[in-house]
């Protein structure tokens, strides 16, 4: 099933836990029944920081952003903008085989 | 089937102008001459990087060649930064099964002869692979982990600088560690940032190295009471908790079960503090103190030589330096070290009974916990 506009989010049909789509099962129960959802795109920062020695292919600093969005998913995101705080909002966005996080606009 | 810890090889770890081979060569025939080169009928072996300039291939084979157990049983296994644990789990649990009378484990690794970046690259490795694509490393996800455990015990990066002080105390007694010299809180503090609240001095130094201990069947003063592993969600962001590390609290219980014995035994900790923040938490899933109260005995000293429960009498990770593949058998053997009444200047004031070693691969997929005791039990 794909999802709506959003943040796609998956959830285990088996153990109803909610987690950020990848390739696998579920990572709670390892059951393959996932549903795919869109959820708000709107997130808080757990945790933030810069790579200042970056692995080869990306430039210093590289901003990475732990974010919870909806219902606990949490996401590893690169930042962009300046570097927020531990529970700032945030909005995320997929591009491609990654995600971004930028400060909310709203904010 | 008990087995116990017959002989420990180690050379010094840190810059070497040997590769790979050669490092892992001297740790093992030091080890074999500490049985008196008896038979060794299995040979486990580990190494996390597989290509370069230092005969890295076919490493297995050629170490036993130049050993001269081409007539044992040999494995080879990578579980990155645990390797050296794997590698001595594998061994124990061989030589419990009644097949191999005596084993040969080593654990090596060639670092220095790479870039920072091609380090960096290789040992990102044992991460999730939609985590390294978004460019996280194991510090950037080591500064992740440490920065949720400081907000959530409302704590600073004093902790950090606190743990790197101990780790470096410790090396500086230990003949083998990268590390020599004493460090203050104000230099740790100083230190140039990695990815904060991380800096250099917080992070365990890219290291050559090898150990090996040559293990046996029956008791003696080290003899294995306990081994337990566990893994958690590769991806960091499917885990329950980032402020503590579920590997650990699952390889502790099962290996407390094993050894029949619970955390209040245990008189000397050997534990993978690859980032320094890793020990506070590790120290607090190994069950020795409450979530978020492991500062209060690094800062008092009650893990020193003298304290307590010592931790860490090597120097750990941050302090006797990182070949990866090799710590996880540094850990262990330095508890068999203490065991064994060997471990010269970095021997613990009191003599232990138990020890424990705690092994973590990448940001704690895969950790291992080995019990030693004196006595067979």
């Amino acid at each position: 099933m794909s999802a709506g506009p959003g943040l796609e989010l998956a959830r285990c049909g088996a153990c109803h836990s909610r987690f950020l789509p990848s390739d696998g099962p579920c990572p709670k129960c390892g059951a393959r029944d996932v549903v795919l959802y869109s959820a708000p795109a709107v997130g808080k920062v757990l945790a933030a920081t810069e790579l200042l020695y970056p692995a080869t292919g990306w430039t210093a600093p590289h901003p990475l952003i732990l974010v919870e969005v909806s219902e606990g998913v949490r996401v590893l995101a690169i930042g962009e903008g300046p570097l927020p705080a531990a529970g700032a909002l945030v909005e995320v966005r997929r591009d491609h085989d990654v995600y971004r996080a930028r400060p909310e606009p709203s904010a | 089937m008990t087995v116990h810890i017959a002989s420990v090889g180690m050379g010094r770890f840190g810059k070497r102008p040997e590769g790979l081979v050669a490092l892992a060569a001297e740790a093992a025939q030091t080890a074999l001459e500490g049985v008196g080169r008896k038979p060794v009928d299995l040979l486990v072996v580990g190494t996390m990087f597989s290509h370069g300039p230092h005969g890295r291939e076919a490493f297995l084979p050629r170490l036993a060649g130049i050993l001269g157990l081409e007539s044992a049983s040999g494995f080879r296994v990578d579980s990155s930064s645990g390797t050296g644990g794997m590698a001595f789990h594998v061994a124990a649990h061989a030589l419990e099964t009644g097949r191999f009378e005596r084993a040969l484990v080593v654990g090596a690794e060639k670092m220095t002869d790479r870039s920072t970046a091609e380090n960096t690259k290789d040992l990102s490795a044992s991460l999730h692979m939609s985590e390294v694509a978004a460019g996280a490393t194991m510090p950037g996800l080591a500064a992740i982990v440490a920065a949720r455990y400081l907000e959530r015990y409302h704590l600073t990066t004093s902790l950090c600088d606190v743990s790197t002080v101990h780790a470096r105390a410790m090396a500086a007694a230990n003949p083998n560690a990268h590390f020599q010299k004493p460090v203050t809180l104000e230099e740790v503090a100083a230190s140039k940032p990695v990815a904060l609240p991380l800096r250099l001095l917080h992070c365990s130094a890219i290291s050559d190295g090898a150990t090996a201990v040559v293990l046996e069947k029956g008791a003696g003063p080290a003899t294995v009471l306990g081994l337990g592993q566990g893994f958690d969600a590769l991806r960091i962001v499917d885990r329950e908790d980032l402020t503590s590390f579920a590997a650990t609290r699952v390889a502790a219980k099962r290996a407390y079960e094993d050894a029949h014995l619970t955390r209040k035994e245990v008189n000397v900790i050997e534990l993978h503090d690859a980032f320094s923040p890793f020990s506070m938490i590790t120290f607090e899933d190994l069950g020795m103190c409450g979530p978020g109260e492991a500062l209060e005995w690094f800062e008092k000293g009650w893990v020193g030589l003298n304290g307590r429960l010592p931790v860490n009498p090597s120097g750990g990770v941050v302090g006797r330096g990182h070949p990866v593949a090799a710590s996880g058998l540094a850990e262990i053997a330095e508890v068999a070290l203490q065991l064994r009444g060997e471990a010269g200047a970095h021997a613990v004031g009191t003599p232990p009974r138990v020890g424990l070693a705690q092994t973590i691969s990448g940001i704690g997929s895969h950790n291992f916990v080995t019990i030693l005791g004196r006595e067979a039990r």
